[in-house]
């Protein structure tokens, strides 16, 4: 971390994940003097005060045009989906560096924006895909390059429970604002990591149980070539396995997310047992102490934070600069666009005809 | 067409509710929920969709406005069963709603009715489990609303209903692939079922059908089935065999030491007299008192061979489940049949076989060749 210079951040949007995560962040960041958060935005002034009170140093400001890099090197972009790719796009023009949330946008043409302007810009463009941080998702994908499976035979990735995000707003589950549902917000972080361990899947068939509105269920089947294929399934209606099975032709592995993001499960082919490991941070010049676990989901959050700011000092490259994040939402803008009505059995007759022309209409 | 308020709408019943009115065309629906994420469930569908909490006159009379009928699909603990009846009752009425179709339970009348029971009997309010307590009061309140009050009420008594999201099916499922599932006398009580999609056809004709205000009916399906019938297609479909699921028994667990210890300590007297003490000495004498009560380890030794462990001991079953499958006496559906003119739309085969649909859109591990013996056809049955 640099002892250098304490960077200034904006934090544009005050909604749920900034009250849950970017801000708890920020304040351990601004605890160690990496930066100070100065500026704070949002056009609910209630949200904003929320957020204002664990920042006194910070204003609030009206416009987005009020910042300026002499003021602000680093923009958190925070705000509902469907701002990112403008409010993006204008911090970049005028100078800044950009942290955005997660999805970078609602669309592959915005998101193509976002990256000329990153591209014309000074400053860095960074998404907030933080689960590449995650020490279990980065040994997954070590253990995948270094072939330790064998060759890859399939995969099963499962996310779904009762949806308990504290939503602010039921624009958030309307088609018109959110114009996606899990797929766009649980998903693209698996379909991320899905990208990043395998590369881009060569095909996808893809279903999903919108009926006038946005998917609560959906399921991926993802083909690599000839190589393999995978299945992914999202819910935010049903409690699903949470975990994440990659098999090869020497073994397994399982990740479940939600239970235990710092352990990873091992076995191989023909062996009656398997390894339930526990990730930890390797200093190659100290003895292995049993029992310092590598850090968790909440300072992963944080060292996405860290990240951009070494990055703008040259110190490392980003972890998920645009151009990675864009290959998640390509897959899911075409998943959109290709979709079909997953079987609903319970369903009659009369309602499956209207629920496939309604799946259709979308 | 007619406008229908849910209140309730993203659980088990009201989703289901919601998603069949819509799609079959059948009313114009408004979802109404407790909490903004609640909505969620909802949200594959473009409704207009309302947050108001169940306490709260105001809101929910601004969810009802232009609502014809409001059903009532709360879940909750005694106090929203119970107190909730009166904002909403209010509300109801404040908005003009013409009716109120409550979802009471058939367990007002016990998990073990007695022979000849029926809408007629009179209702106990000292039952050994709380919830049939509620509902009882809930009835009893509701119609005292209804005396002073313009808003009709209907009440509909249904009995195990069943289908996709249900909780008798998914925690069976549950525990079957876990070891944990259990049956009582070997399944062979009568379980008083009701699949979900008849349930929403008798409420739709509760809330439109004339002069049956004030009238409560339980509601079932045609078929006499034993809890053994009504497990076996899921246990089936994950490849269970139900002779090999245990037989268990409820026992009555008498207070351990511990919590004998914690009653006293909680009393009033004892707070008072313990407040006199510092904290510390309180806490460290707890701690002396829980020691001494814990008893000896557990015996456990280096050379205890699990692979060749007996079967697990026998499972100890809930005492509603108990009394549920201890039931002799098929709910009569006179009453509905003749008042309502309802008629179970599908038959438990075809329910079993949408309910093993929805295990394994859920993910539960059906079996991939697996199939229910037939299917049958079906579109709206409800009001031709």
């Amino acid at each position: 971390m640099s002892k250098d210079k304490i960077f200034s951040v904006a934090l544009v949007g005050c909604g749920a994940v900034s009250k849950l995560y970017y801000g708890p962040a920020l304040q351990e960041l601004e605890r160690h003097k990496l930066l100070q958060v100065k500026a704070l935005f949002d056009p609910d002034f209630e949200k904003l005060s929320v957020i204002q009170k664990n920042f006194p140093n910070a204003v609030s400001i009206k416009e987005l045009d009020e910042l300026s890099p002499e003021k602000i090197d680093i923009a958190i972009i925070a705000s509902p989906p469907q701002f990112h790719s403008q409010q993006t796009i204008q911090l970049l023009k005028s100078g800044l560096s950009v942290l955005c949330e997660k999805p970078m946008s609602t669309t592959v043409t915005e998101a193509h924006a976002m990256l000329q302007a990153a591209s014309n810009a000074n400053g860095l463009l960074a998404i907030g895909l933080f689960r590449r941080f995650l020490p279990a998702t980065q040994t997954i994908q070590k253990i995948l390059s270094l072939n330790l499976l064998g060759d890859i035979q399939s995969f099963s990735f499962s996310e779904g429970g009762n949806f308990k995000w504290p939503v602010q707003s039921p624009a958030y589950f309307k088609k018109e604002n959110a114009r996606g549902g899990v797929l766009l917000d649980v998903g693209v972080h698996l379909l991320d990591l899905m990208v990043w361990w395998f590369g881009n899947p060569t095909e996808v068939v893809y279903e999903d149980d919108a009926m006038g509105g946005i998917e609560v269920n959906c399921r991926l089947q993802c083909k690599f070539g000839q190589r393999f294929t995978g299945e992914v399934r999202l819910s935010r209606d049903c409690v699903l396995q949470n975990r994440y099975l990659v098999t090869g032709d020497k073994g397994w592995l399982t990740w479940n997310v939600n239970d235990a993001p710092n352990q990873i499960q091992l076995g191989f082919k023909d062996s009656a047992f398997s390894l339930d490991a526990q990730v930890h941070d390797v200093d190659p010049r100290k003895p292995f102490i049993p029992g310092e676990q590598s850090y968790n989901f909440e300072q992963s959050f944080t060292l996405q934070i860290c990240n951009l700011v070494a990055a703008i000092e040259g110190k490392e490259s980003l972890m998920v600069p645009g151009e990675e994040a864009i290959k998640s939402l390509k897959i899911i803008e075409s998943c959109y666009q290709h979709r079909t009505l997953m079987p609903m059995p319970w369903l009659n007759e009369l309602e499956l005809k209207t629920a496939y022309q309604l799946n259709a209409q979308l | 067409m007619l406008k229908i308020a849910i209140l309730g709408a993203n659980g088990f019943i009201g989703s289901r509710m919601v998603e069949m009115l819509h799609l079959e065309g059948l009313a114009e629906v408004r979802p109404i929920v407790r909490t903004m994420y609640s909505l969620a469930r909802l949200s594959r569908f473009n409704l207009d969709g309302r947050v108001a909490n169940a306490f709260d006159t105001s809101s929910l009379k601004t969810a009802f406005e232009g609502c014809e009928v409001v059903v009532h699909a709360v879940a909750g603990d005694r106090k929203t069963i119970v107190e909730s009846l009166e904002p909403i009752y209010h509300a109801a009425q404040a908005a003009g709603v013409r009716r109120l179709v409550y979802l009471s339970s058939a367990s007002v009348h016990g998990q073990s009715p007695i022979a000849g029971t029926d809408e007629n009997s009179p209702l106990n309010d000292h039952q050994p489990l709380p919830y049939n307590n509620s509902k009882v009061h809930a009835e009893i309140q509701l119609k005292e609303l209804r005396k002073k009050g313009t808003v009709e009420v209907v009440l509909l008594r249904p009995g195990i209903v069943f289908g996709p999201r249900s909780y008798w099916i998914s925690s069976f499922a549950s525990n079957l692939v876990s070891g944990q599932a259990y049956m009582v006398n070997g399944g062979k009580g009568i379980c008083n079922s009701i699949y979900i999609d008849n349930l929403i056809y008798a409420i739709m004709l509760a809330g439109t059908i004339q002069d049956i205000d004030g009238e409560a009916f339980i509601v079932g399906d045609n078929e006499t089935i034993t809890w053994r019938d009504f497990y076996h297609p899921v246990a089936e479909a994950l490849g269970f065999d139900l002779d090999k699921v245990p037989d268990a028994t409820y026992q009555q667990l008498s207070k351990t030491k511990k919590e004998q210890v914690k009653e006293i300590l909680d009393r009033p007297s004892s707070r008072k007299i313990l407040s006199l003490f510092p904290n510390k000495l309180v806490n460290a004498t707890k701690a002396s008192v829980s020691a001494l009560l814990a008893g000896p380890p557990q015996h456990s030794s280096s050379w205890t061979f699990t692979r060749l462990q007996e079967k697990s001991p026998q499972p100890v079953a809930s005492l509603e489940m108990t009394l549920l499958q201890q039931c002799q006496y098929k709910l009569p559906g006179t009453k509905a049949r003749k008042m309502l003119g309802y008629q179970p739309a599908v038959s438990f085969a075809e329910a079993s076989r949408r309910t093993v649909g929805w295990l394994a859109f859920a993910g539960y591990p059906v079996l991939k060749d697996y199939q229910l013996p037939y299917q049958q056809p079906i579109g709206s049955t409800y009001a031709k």
